[in-house]
C-alpha cells in the first residue's frame, strides 16, 4: 500500500511528506499507512485516494467514464487474484518470512514491538488467505497455495495482455490504475526472496517489467541496474536497497513542490547505479540523490 | 468436443419459496442465464440441503452425466471443455476486461449482498435467519443460521468489511453499478452483440436485487438509478427466460410473497 500511495502522489503531483512511522506503537491500533492533513486522519489506501482527489490532486482527470469503470474492475481483479499471493509471498511462506520480511520490518521498529508486530501481521495474512480462498474442495494449505499462485500468474498474464505495448494502462499519462498495479507489482519485482516463483513469472512478462522500470526511473528517480544477476543477490543487499529507496523517496517528496505535474518525458537524472554484488559481498551504500 | 450434453442435466439450489437467500439466488440465476445463453437445457431442482451436497459448499451446482461442478467460474470452464463457449469471439484485451469485471461484481455486489444479509442486524433477524433455517426443526434452525452468520462475519472481518456501515456498503454498490452502467453504455450486451458469461453474472445479481423485497428498498433503488441496467435485465429476461415452459427462477413473481415484479 505504501508504494501505491507514493506512486499516486507522484502521478498527480500532490505535495506529500512521507513520514516513516517511527512511533510504531500506533500501528497496533491504526492501519498503516496513514495520511495526516491538518487535523484529518485517514487510513486505508482507497480512502486516501478519494481524499487526494477531492483536494484536486486527480490523476484520473482526463479519463473517460468507461475508463474509470475499467479502473474499478481491474483494481477488483488485483485484489481478488493477486493480493493473496502477495500476502503469501511476503508473510506466510516460511523461508521468505524468516529471511527477508521479518528482519526487515523488525529492524524498522522499536524494541520490543519488532518481536510482536511482524508475527501479528503474518497471522493476519494467513487468516485472510484461508478465509477467502481456503474453502473446500481445497483442504490443505499446499493446495490453497498452489491455487493462489495459479490465480496470481493468470492475473499477471491478464494485466500483461491489457497493457499491451502502451506505456501506461490508459495511454501516455499514468492514472490511479497504474498506481495500483505498480503498488502490487513493484514489491514482487524488486524484493529478492529465496522463493521467487512469482517473480520469475513476472520477469517473463517483459511489458510489465518495462512498466515498473519506467515508473521507477521517471517518478522515483532511480536507474535500474540492467543486468542484475538474478538469484545471486544477497538478501542483505536488497534489503538495504529497499530501505534506501523508502528513505530517499521521503527526501524526494519533500522537494516535490517544485515539480508538480511531471510529464513522463521528464529526463531522469543521472545516478550512480547500485551494483548488486554476487556471493557474500556487501554492497556499498551509494549516494542515490544529491539533495 | 467431448460427449454431448445429456438430457437430464440438473441444477441444484435451495428451496425457492422459503429458504433461498439473496446472494445464493443471484448466483443460481447467473448460472441459469449462462446455460440458457449457451442453449444447454437444464432443469432446476430445489433441495433443502443443496449447500451440503455441493462439492465446494456453495450453490448452485450442476449435475451433468456423472460429474458435479459448482459455482459459475468452474461451470464456465466445464462447459468450455464440452465445446460450448460464449467468449471465444473476444480478443485478448476483451477477455482480460471481462475477467476483471466479473471480479468486480463478485468483489462488490456479492460481498454487499452477503453483508446486507448477515451483518445488518435487522435484516439478519427478520429475513435471513427465518429463511435459512426454515426446513429444519427448532433448535437446529437457529444453530445452523447462527453458525453460518458467524462464518460470514469472520470472513467480512478478514477482508475489512466488518467496519463498514450500511451507508458505506450502499455507496460501494452504487459505485459498482455506475461502473457497470458506464461500461455497458448503449450497447445491448457488455461486449456488443453477443452475450457472455459477464452478462449472465451481472443479470443474475441485478435481477435478484431488483426483484427481492427486503426491509427497505435502498439496495434496489441504487440499481434503479441506472436505466440502462434495468433495460438490460428486462431484455435478458425476455429473451432467455420468458416463453419457456420449464421451471425457471426468473418467472416466480406470481408465486412468492417475497418478490415484487420487475417494473
Amino acid at each position: 500500500p505504501q508504494s501505491l500511495l507514493q506512486a499516486y502522489a507522484k502521478f498527480s503531483g500532490a505535495p506529500l511528506t512521507v513520514n516513516t512511522i517511527n512511533n510504531s506503537w500506533r500501528a497496533l491500533k491504526v492501519d498503516v499507512p496513514v495520511l495526516l492533513s491538518e487535523d484529518i486522519v485517514i487510513s486505508q489506501p482507497a480512502k486516501i485516494l478519494n481524499f487526494l482527489r477531492k483536494q484536486k490532486y486527480n490523476a484520473d482527470y482526463e479519463l473517460s467514464a468507461k475508463q474509470g469503470a475499467d479502473t474499478l474492475a481491474f483494481i477488483a481483479l488485483l485484489e481478488e487474484k493477486l493480493l493473496s499471493a502477495l500476502l503469501h509471498t511476503f508473510w506466510v511462506d516460511a523461508e521468505n518470512y524468516c529471511s527477508v520480511t521479518k528482519p526487515w520490518f523488525a529492524s524498522r521498529m522499536p524494541f520490543p514491538l519488532g518481536l510482536y508486530l511482524p508475527g501479528k501481521m503474518s497471522r493476519k495474512a494467513l487468516n485472510r488467505i484461508l478465509l477467502t480462498r481456503g474453502a473446500p474442495p481445497l483442504y490443505s494449505l499446499t493446495e490453497v497455495e498452489a491455487q493462489i499462485y495459479r490465480d496470481a500468474k493468470e492475473c499477471l498474464n491478464l494485466l500483461s495482455k491489457r497493457l499491451g505495448t502502451s506505456q501506461f494502462f490508459f495511454g501516455d499519462r499514468p492514472t490511479t490504475l497504474d498506481a495500483f498495479v505498480f503498488g502490487f507489482l513493484a514489491p514482487i519485482y524488486k524484493v529478492s526472496f529465496p522463493r521467487v516463483q512469482l517473480q520469475k513469472h513476472l520477469k517473463h512478462l517483459s511489458n510489465l517489467c518495462r512498466f515498473c522500470d519506467d515508473i521507477l526511473t521517471c517518478y522515483f528517480r532511480l536507474t535500474v541496474s540492467g543486468h542484475s544477476p538474478a538469484g545471486q543477490d544477497t538478501a542483505d543487499a536488497n534489503l538495504r536497497k529497499l530501505t534506501q529507496l523508502v528513505n530517499k523517496e521521503s527526501n524526494l517528496i519533500e522537494k516535490m513542490d517544485d515539480n508538480l505535474r511531471k510529464s513522463p518525458q521528464h529526463p531522469p537524472r543521472k545516478l550512480t547505479t547500485l551494483k548488486l554484488a554476487a556471493g557474500g559481498e556487501q554492497s556499498s551504500p551509494l549516494n542515490r540523490l544529491s539533495p | 468436443a467431448a460427449e454431448p450434453w445429456p438430457e437430464n442435466a440438473a441444477l441444484y439450489q435451495q428451496l425457492k419459496e422459503d429458504q433461498i437467500l439473496l446472494s445464493d439466488n443471484a448466483s443460481s440465476l447467473a448460472v441459469q442465464a449462462f446455460l440458457q445463453m449457451c442453449n444447454l437445457p437444464i432443469r432446476v431442482v430445489c433441495r433443502a440441503n443443496a449447500e451440503y451436497m455441493s462439492p465446494s459448499g456453495k450453490v448452485p451446482f450442476i449435475h451433468v452425466g456423472n460429474q458435479v461442478v459448482s459455482e459459475l467460474g468452474p461451470i464456465v470452464q466445464f462447459v468450455k471443455a464440452k465445446g460450448h463457449s460464449l467468449s471465444d469471439g473476444l480478443d485478448e484485451v476483451q477477455k482480460a476486461e471481462m475477467k476483471a469485471y466479473m471480479e468486480l461484481v463478485n468483489n462488490m455486489l456479492l460481498t454487499a449482498e452477503l453483508y446486507l444479509q448477515w451483518c445488518d442486524d435487522v435484516t439478519a433477524e427478520e429475513i435471513t435467519h427465518p429463511r435459512y433455517g426454515s426446513p429444519y426443526p427448532w433448535p437446529l434452525n437457529r444453530i445452523l443460521s447462527y453458525q453460518k452468520q458467524w462464518e460470514v462475519r469472520r470472513k467480512m472481518k478478514a477482508i475489512g468489511w466488518a467496519g463498514k456501515t450500511l451507508e458505506q456498503v450502499l455507496e460501494d454498490v452504487d459505485q459498482c453499478c455506475q461502473a457497470l452502467s458506464q461500461r455497458l453504455g448503449t450497447q445491448p450486451y457488455f461486449f456488443n452483440k453477443q452475450p457472455t458469461e459477464l452478462d449472465a453474472l451481472v443479470f443474475g445479481h441485478l435481477f435478484t436485487i431488483l426483484t427481492t423485497q427486503l426491509i427497505t428498498d435502498e439496495l434496489s433503488e441504487k440499481v434503479k438509478n441506472y436505466s440502462n441496467l434495468t433495460a438490460f435485465c428486462r431484455r435478458i429476461e425476455q429473451q432467455y427466460f420468458l416463453g419457456h415452459d420449464k421451471d425457471s427462477s426468473a418467472t416466480v413473481a406470481a408465486r412468492s410473497a417475497k418478490r415484487s415484479l420487475l417494473r
